[in-house]
């Protein structure tokens, strides 16, 4: 595999990564656990890989992409088909929208890269390194569509609406009414 | 230095963040160093003369070690990285605050978390063969 499809999956992994750990703030204690355990396995593939010089735990990292989406899924069908949208109403759209296309992205490729090997066996050879211009153009390339995408999914989390819509305000705290004080 | 992806992005990013440095300064007159709203550079940007400063020290910092060597090169980008990443999401959390002494806006944002992912993923996976070759 070559070091430009590792620094695109590594890429992916962190801003998938980045994006469920900022759900986590508005989640309950369920959902919330889950999102840490995904993000932070995410963001730590996303650097090991890149650190490591190799693929990390490909089938792992495999079910572990496709895993939130599935759960997400899930929770979506349940808070429909019981009429309780407060189910999945912490996991927002855009984000978690976001968040899918970047796992989908991952599995995707990892589906490629086993499927070769399984073909190719052991004794493949390794790919030959890009030149240094082919390499950076696609990691910018990479790091401006990851960075695109990530930025309006971590704006669309409460944690960023909030800090947005009521700014200077520490966060919204400053303009809750407080029953019982006089309003 | 053109084989080397380290030196070459320590060196264009450089050249590029000490530009944006520089022209910042036509679209701060009259805004104060720590003004929390900025003016806008080539109308999308917000800046102020805070965030001028620090587009110019870090534009020097990657320019200096991208003419220097592969090693100095490969620790500031992931340095700068590691440090737009942190800013990217501190960003999101201060925008319209008092606390955003750099007049972060949206776009900024957008940049920093882009400029992070790829100075990050260039200084902690590239240059590894080229390391190993000049030690052997």
């Amino acid at each position: 595999m070559s070091v430009i499809t590792r620094s695109w999956l590594s890429f992916a992994a962190i801003g998938a990564g980045v994006i469920h750990l900022a759900l986590v703030i508005s989640s309950p204690l369920a959902v919330g656990i889950p999102l840490t355990v995904f993000g932070l396995a995410e963001l730590t593939w996303g650097v090991l890989i890149l650190v490591k010089d190799r693929l990390l735990v490909p089938r792992l990292a495999q079910a572990g992409a496709l895993a939130p989406v599935l759960l997400w899924s899930l929770l979506t069908v349940t808070a429909t088909l019981l009429a309780a949208p407060q189910i999945a109403s912490s996991l927002r759209f855009v984000p978690m929208g976001i968040a899918a296309l970047f796992e989908l992205f991952i599995a995707t490729i990892l589906s490629v890269i086993l499927r070769r090997r399984s073909s190719d066996g052991p004794a493949a050879r390794a790919p030959k390194a890009p030149g240094a211009v082919r390499y950076l153009a696609a990691v910018i390339v990479a790091g401006v569509l990851v960075g695109g995408l990530t930025t309006p999914a971590l704006a669309a989390t409460q944690a960023g609406s909030v800090a947005m819509e009521h700014g200077g305000t520490m966060g919204g705290m400053m303009d809750m009414n407080m029953p019982g004080m006089g309003h | 230095m053109s084989k080397s992806p380290n030196r070459l992005l320590a060196t264009v990013f450089g050249a590029v963040y000490l530009l944006v440095g520089l022209l910042g300064f036509t679209a701060t007159s009259g805004i104060g160093f720590f003004d929390v709203k900025g003016g806008l550079l080539l109308g999308i940007f917000e800046v102020n003369v805070f965030h001028n400063v620090a587009h110019l020290l870090i534009g020097a910092a990657l320019l200096i070690a991208g003419l220097s060597s592969i090693r100095a090169s490969k620790s500031v980008n992931t340095t700068i990285g590691a440090a737009y990443l942190l800013l990217g999401i501190v960003g999101l959390f201060i925008l319209n605050s008092a606390a955003n002494i750099l007049a972060i806006n949206t776009a900024d944002n957008v940049l920093h978390f882009g400029s992070a992912v790829i100075l990050l993923g260039v200084g902690l996976g590239a240059d590894k063969a080229v390391r190993a070759h000049a030690a052997a």
